[in-house]
């Protein structure tokens, strides 16, 4: 790891969004054992709590829903009043992670559970790079990092709403990134493929070999595999890169 | 360094124009100085210097150095 990954994380604050969850806690891992601080981001205040055992003041929990607009605005409030207050560094990162995956087919999928979709993965993550942005920019640099998915790469049956949402999340990434960068703000994204994860394992061993057998690695992906993609495109090795979308999936081939 | 003078620095730095310039009735993109990047930078540098967090609505109506004093008023920063 070079010199000058860990120099640019030790001095930062990374917000990282569903914390709590699989992927969430091994991007969460990571950034802490580069020397970010991290604000983690989640509604389960107890899985917060323990990581906070476990990171002690390296981890600086906000419980809080995503969707839920006042809420947010509080929550950079919060935040920016303990980088005021220097209990913590500037925001450089954001990692928009927290999502939900619905497997509905068209003629099943209500309204509701489209703008659903679209409220958690998308209209949420807009909200924090609006606001993350303008942090950012005071310092003129910063790494915004939004987790899409193959699934909006490719499509996938029965998961249009899901790709929808995604998409527009992949859409917002490469515009942002020529919006930002004359002041200074990277942003990318990374679309994991099949990862286990407790998002995961409901899937049955039949499901589970099909969409294996699509996969060139031949294997699930881990949490730590993305995770350390989201560090990479965090870090000024990734200096010259944005508006790039990393697949992280074993190479699928739908 | 009284708030009307930390705005008119404020003005200066993010648009990179003298402070003389920064007059109430400079508008936003009727010089070149203040386009849309410029007035994200403009929109931090504010937060920044009086310590508030700008909501979008009042981000949108911020199209005139009159407008930003109007609009910082509500965030308890007075221009006697």
């Amino acid at each position: 790891m070079s010199a000058s990954l860990n120099t640019v994380l030790q001095s930062a604050s990374v917000l990282i969004t569903g914390a709590s969850g699989g992927i969430g806690q091994a991007i969460v891992a990571a950034c802490i054992e580069r020397g970010a601080t991290v604000f983690a981001g989640g509604r389960n205040e107890e899985a917060l709590g323990a990581m906070q055992e476990t990171f002690g003041k390296a981890l600086r929990p906000l419980v809080y829903d995503v969707t839920d607009e006042h809420a947010v605005k509080d929550t950079f409030r919060q935040l920016q009043r303990q980088v005021s207050d220097g209990l913590a560094p500037p925001l450089f990162g954001l990692v928009n992670n927290a999502g939900v995956m619905l497997e509905s087919p068209l003629s099943v999928t209500s309204m509701d559970k489209l703008k659903q979709q679209l409220n958690i993965n998308f209209l949420a993550p807009y909200q924090h790079m609006q606001l993350a942005s303008r942090l950012m920019s005071r310092l003129r640099r910063g790494s915004i990092v939004n987790i899409v998915s193959q699934v909006s790469e490719q499509g996938s049956k029965g998961m249009s709403a899901y790709a929808a949402s995604k998409a527009a999340l992949t859409g917002a990434t490469k515009s942002l990134a020529k919006e930002l960068a004359p002041v200074g703000i990277r942003v990318n994204a990374v679309a994991p493929g099949f990862i286990d994860t407790p998002l995961t394992e409901h899937y049955e061993n039949e499901a589970r070999q099909k969409v294996l057998q699509r996969t060139v690695l031949q294997r699930a992906g881990t949490a730590r595999e993305v995770a350390d993609a989201v560090l990479y495109l965090l870090s000024e090795q990734a200096g010259y890169t944005t508006g790039h979308v990393l697949p992280v999936d074993g190479h699928f081939c739908p | 360094m009284d708030t009307q003078q930390k705005l008119q620095q404020a003005f200066s730095d993010a648009l990179g124009i003298p402070p003389e310039k920064v007059i109430d009735g400079l508008t936003y993109n009727t010089i070149p100085e203040w386009d849309s990047t410029a007035h994200m930078v403009l929109i931090a540098e504010l937060e920044n210097v009086f310590d508030v967090m700008l909501d979008t609505d009042d981000i949108i109506d911020m199209s005139s150095v009159a407008q930003a004093k109007l609009i910082l008023q509500k965030y308890d920063v007075s221009f006697a």
